[in-house]
C-alpha cells in the first residue's frame, strides 16, 4: 500500500539530489536538468498531499493545478536558460560554470 | 462659457487675447524662420506688423467696449478654470468705467509706442524678439486690467513682471542692464509675494477670489476687522512695489538701462501703473480701512515729495524722467488715499500720455545724438530737432500744471479731492511737491532744448517720421485730453461724475489759482536759473551742501540696500552655503556613499563568482528560513 510517506521519501531523494547536482556539478547543462530534478520532486509532492490529504474535491484540485503551472514556468525557464547557455558557448567556448566569473569582484 | 451681455464684453476679452497670439506669432515664426533664413533681417518688419496689426486691432475693439459701457454700463462675463472641490474659480472679465479708460490708455500707448519702436530699435539684433515681448507685455497688462477675479489678476500681475523683466534686460549683453532687470524683478517680487498673501488672506475669509464677491462679502462685515486690515495693508504692499512707491522706488530710475521706447511704456501705460489701478480697483475694500488709506495717503505724499526732489538733481534726463514718474505715482496714491479714484485715474492716464511723450522725446533726443543722456552736454537743440523740442515742452508743461494743457486740469482735480478730504497738512505739502514737479520740468526742458548748442551736436538731425509722427499725437492728446474733466455736454457730465456718480464736476478759484500761480513761479524759477543764470545755481547748492550731496545720492537709499544685502542676506547666505557644504554635502551625501563603499570593500569578498557558493548560501537561507518558521510554528 503506497502511502504519503513514499511519495516524501520519494520527493526529498529526488530533491536531495538535484541539489547535489546543483552545487557540485560544473556542466551547465546538468546543472540545469538538476533543476528540473528538483521542480520535479517539488511535483510529486505536491501530488502526493493532494491525494492524500483530507480536504474537498476543489482543494485537492488546487494541488494538480499547482502543478501545471511549476511544468509551465520550468518549461519556460528552460528555454531562456538553454538560450544562455547557448550564448555562453558561443563567447566562451565553454559551459563550465567555474569559467563564468566575469561578475566576481 | 457663460454670457448674460452683450458684444462690447465679448469685444473686451478678445483685446488681450489678439495680443497674446501675436505674440506666439511672433516667437512661433521667428523660430521657423530662423530654419530656413540665416539671415533674419529680410523677415525683421514681419514682427511688428503682427504685434501692431494686434494692439491696433485692440484699440479698434476699445471702442466697441466704450460704447457698449456708455450704453449699458458695463459687466462681467466669466468661463471655468478650475474646480477643486466645492471652491469654483474662474476666468473672467470685468468691465467697468475705470477699466474700459485703462483699457484705452493701454492700448493706445502701447500702439504709438510700437509704432515709434520700428524707427528707434531698427537694425538691432534681436529686433522681432523685442516685438514679442512688447505683445506679451501689452496682453499682460490688458488682461489685468479686465480680470475679475484676483487670482486671474495675480496671473496677469506676474506676467507683467515677466514682460517689464525681459524688456528691460532687453540689451542683457550688457552688464548693467541685466542687473537693472534683475533689481526691478526682484524689487517687485518682494511686492508681488505680500499681494499674493493678501490675496490668499482674502480668499481664505471669504472662499470666493471674485473681485466683487468680495466687496460685498467686506461690506456686510463678513471679514473680521484684524484680516480686513492686514490683507488691504498686504495687497497695497504689492502696488508699492509695482508703482515704485517709496521705499520700492530704487528699481524705476535702473529700469532706464532698457531701450527708451520700454521706458516710454513702463512709465506711462503699463507696469507702473498697475500698482495705482490694483488700488483703484480694490478701493471699496480700502474704503473699509481707513487706517489703511491714512498709510496710502502718507506713502503717495512722502514719495511724492522725496521723488520730486531726486527729480531735481538728476543729470541723466530719462532718470529725472524716472524720479518725475515715481513722484507723480506717488501724487496719484496720495490722492486714492483721500478716496479720489476719478481724479487719480484721470491723471493717471493724462500723465502716462504726457511721460510717453517725454520718454519718446527723450529718445528721439538720445536717437539723433549718439546715446548721450546727460543734460550738460546737451543745448539749443531746439534748433536741431524742432518738432522733438515743441512736442517735449508740451509734455513738461502739462506735467507742470500750466493751463490749459491736460496736467492742470488733473492736477487740480488731485488737489480738490485731498481739500474735499478735508486733509490740509497734506494739501499745504502737496502744493510744495507741485512747486518742485514744475521744476524740474522746467529744468529737464530748458537745458537741452533752449541755450547755445555745444560744438559736438551740430550734427543732429530731426528723428524719422515714424518716431516724430507718434511724437504730435501724443502732444496733441497732451495738450487737448484734460478738457474731458470739464462737462463738456448734456450727457457727459465731467470726468469725476462719469467715473462716479456721486462726484459733482466743481471748481475751487482760490486752489486753481494758486496752483497755476505755484507753476509758474517754478518755471520763472527755472527759466532764471537754468537759462538767464541769474540766480547762480551754485549758491543755492552752497546754502546746503550736506542736503544737496544727500539728494545727489538718492538720500543713500540704494547703499542701504546694498549694505543690507552685503552684510546681511550675503552673511546669511553664506552661512547657509557652509552649512550646505559641510554638514549635507560632506557629511550626509558624501557620508553615506562612502559608508556605502567602505562595507562594499568588506563584503565584495563574499561574491566569489563560484555557481556553487551562490547555490549553498540559497539552499542554506531557504533551510534557516524553514527551520525558523517550524520553531515559530510551536
Amino acid at each position: 500500500m503506497i502511502e504519503l510517506t513514499h511519495f516524501q521519501v520519494l520527493s526529498g531523494l529526488l530533491f536531495a539530489i538535484g541539489l547535489y547536482g546543483v552545487l557540485a556539478r560544473r556542466n551547465a547543462i546538468l546543472v540545469l536538468m538538476s533543476i528540473e530534478l528538483m521542480l520535479n520532486a517539488v511535483n510529486i509532492n505536491l501530488i502526493g498531499y493532494s491525494i492524500f490529504m483530507n480536504a474537498s474535491e476543489s482543494h485537492r484540485a488546487l494541488g494538480h493545478v499547482l502543478i501545471i503551472f511549476v511544468i509551465t514556468i520550468a518549461a519556460a525557464e528552460l528555454a531562456l536558460a538553454i538560450a544562455i547557455i547557448l550564448r555562453l558557448y558561443r563567447n566562451k567556448s565553454s559551459i563550465n560554470t567555474d569559467d563564468i566569473n566575469i561578475m566576481r569582484w | 462659457m457663460e454670457s448674460n451681455n452683450t458684444l462690447g464684453l465679448h469685444a473686451a476679452w478678445i483685446i488681450p487675447s489678439i495680443s497674446a497670439v501675436a505674440f506666439l506669432i511672433i516667437v512661433v515664426s521667428m523660430r521657423i524662420a530662423g530654419y530656413f533664413y540665416s539671415d533674419r533681417t529680410k523677415l525683421a518688419l514681419l514682427a511688428p506688423i503682427v504685434s501692431i496689426t494686434a494692439i491696433l486691432a485692440g484699440f479698434i475693439l476699445f471702442w466697441l467696449v466704450l460704447l457698449d459701457v456708455l450704453n449699458f454700463g458695463g459687466g462681467s462675463i466669466s468661463m471655468n478654470w478650475l474646480v477643486v472641490g466645492l471652491t469654483e474659480i474662474r476666468w473672467g472679465i470685468f468691465v467697468d468705467k475705470v477699466s474700459v479708460a485703462m483699457l484705452g490708455l493701454v492700448t493706445f500707448i502701447s500702439l504709438l509706442v510700437q509704432v515709434y519702436s520700428i524707427g528707434y530699435m531698427k537694425g538691432d539684433k534681436h529686433f522681432e524678439w523685442y516685438f514679442a515681448i512688447h505683445a506679451l507685455f501689452a496682453a499682460a497688462m490688458l488682461t489685468l486690467i479686465l480680470a475679475d477675479n484676483l487670482l486671474f489678476l495675480y496671473f496677469a500681475w506676474e506676467l507683467v513682471g515677466l514682460g517689464s523683466y525681459l524688456l528691460i534686460g532687453f540689451w542683457w549683453e550688457k552688464r548693467s542692464a541685466a542687473e537693472a532687470a534683475k533689481k526691478a524683478f526682484i524689487t517687485t517680487r518682494i511686492g508681488d509675494v505680500c499681494l499674493l498673501i493678501g490675496i490668499i488672506l482674502l480668499f481664505k475669509a471669504t472662499g470666493t477670489f471674485n473681485i466683487s464677491t468680495i466687496f460685498h462679502i467686506a461690506e456686510s462685515g463678513g471679514i473680521s476687522d484684524a484680516i480686513l486690515n492686514s490683507s488691504i495693508l498686504l495687497i497695497f504692499i504689492g502696488a508699492m512695489g509695482k508703482s515704485a512707491q517709496f521705499p520700492f522706488h530704487v528699481w524705476l530710475p535702473d529700469a532706464m538701462e532698457g531701450p527708451t521706447p520700454v521706458s516710454a511704456l513702463i512709465h506711462a501705460a503699463t507696469m507702473v501703473a498697475a500698482g495705482v489701478y490694483l488700488v483703484a480697483r480694490m478701493m471699496p475694500i480700502f474704503e473699509l480701512a481707513p487706517e489703511i488709506m491714512l498709510i496710502v495717503m502718507i506713502i503717495g505724499l512722502i514719495t511724492f515729495i522725496f521723488a520730486g526732489s531726486m527729480a531735481l538733481v538728476m543729470s541723466d534726463i530719462k532718470r529725472v524722467l524716472a524720479y518725475s514718474t515715481i513722484s507723480h505715482l506717488g501724487l496719484m496714491m496720495l490722492c486714492l488715499g483721500t478716496g479720489g479714484v476719478a481724479a487719480a485715474i484721470f491723471h493717471l492716464i493724462v500723465h502716462g500720455i504726457a511721460k510717453a511723450l517725454l520718454f519718446l522725446g527723450a529718445g528721439s533726443v538720445m536717437h539723433s545724438i549718439d546715446n548721450e543722456t546727460n543734460i550738460w552736454k546737451m543745448g539749443g537743440l531746439r534748433h536741431r530737432m524742432p518738432i522733438t523740442a515743441i512736442t517735449f515742452f508740451i509734455g513738461a508743461a502739462s506735467l507742470a500744471g500750466l493751463p490749459p494743457l491736460a496736467g492742470f486740469f488733473s492736477k487740480d482735480e488731485l488737489l480738490l479731492s485731498i481739500l474735499h478730504d478735508g486733509q490740509y497738512v497734506v494739501l499745504a505739502i502737496t502744493l510744495l511737491g507741485v512747486f518742485l514737479s514744475a521744476l524740474y520740468m522746467a529744468r529737464v526742458a530748458i537745458v537741452p532744448f533752449l541755450g547755445s548748442t555745444p560744438k559736438h551736436l551740430e550734427q543732429s538731425h530731426e528723428s524719422s517720421s515714424i518716431m516724430w509722427v507718434p511724437l504730435v499725437i501724443l502732444a496733441i492728446l497732451s495738450a487737448g485730453i484734460g478738457f474731458l474733466i470739464l462737462p463738456l455736454s448734456s450727457t457727459y457730465p465731467g470726468w469725476a461724475e462719469f467715473i462716479d456718480p456721486s462726484h459733482h464736476f466743481e471748481l475751487e478759484p482760490w486752489l486753481m489759482i494758486l496752483s497755476i500761480i505755484l507753476a509758474l513761479a517754478a518755471l520763472i524759477f527755472g527759466w532764471s536759473v537754468y537759462l538767464r543764470k541769474s540766480v547762480s545755481a551754485k549758491q543755492i547748492i552752497e546754502f546746503a551742501p550736506s542736503f544737496y550731496k544727500t539728494i545727489l545720492n538718492k538720500y543713500y537709499i540704494d547703499d542701504l540696500y546694498q549694505w543690507i544685502i552685503d552684510k546681511c542676506v550675503l552673511a546669511f547666505g553664506n552661512l547657509v552655503a557652509l552649512f550646505d557644504r559641510v554638514v549635507i554635502n560632506d557629511k550626509a551625501v558624501d557620508g553615506s556613499a562612502i559608508s556605502v563603499y567602505m562595507s562594499a570593500l568588506k563584503t565584495r569578498v563574499l561574491q566569489t563568482g563560484y555557481l556553487f557558493t551562490y547555490g549553498a548560501a540559497m539552499m542554506l537561507g531557504a533551510c534557516g528560513l524553514a527551520i525558523l518558521w517550524w520553531i515559530l510554528l510551536d
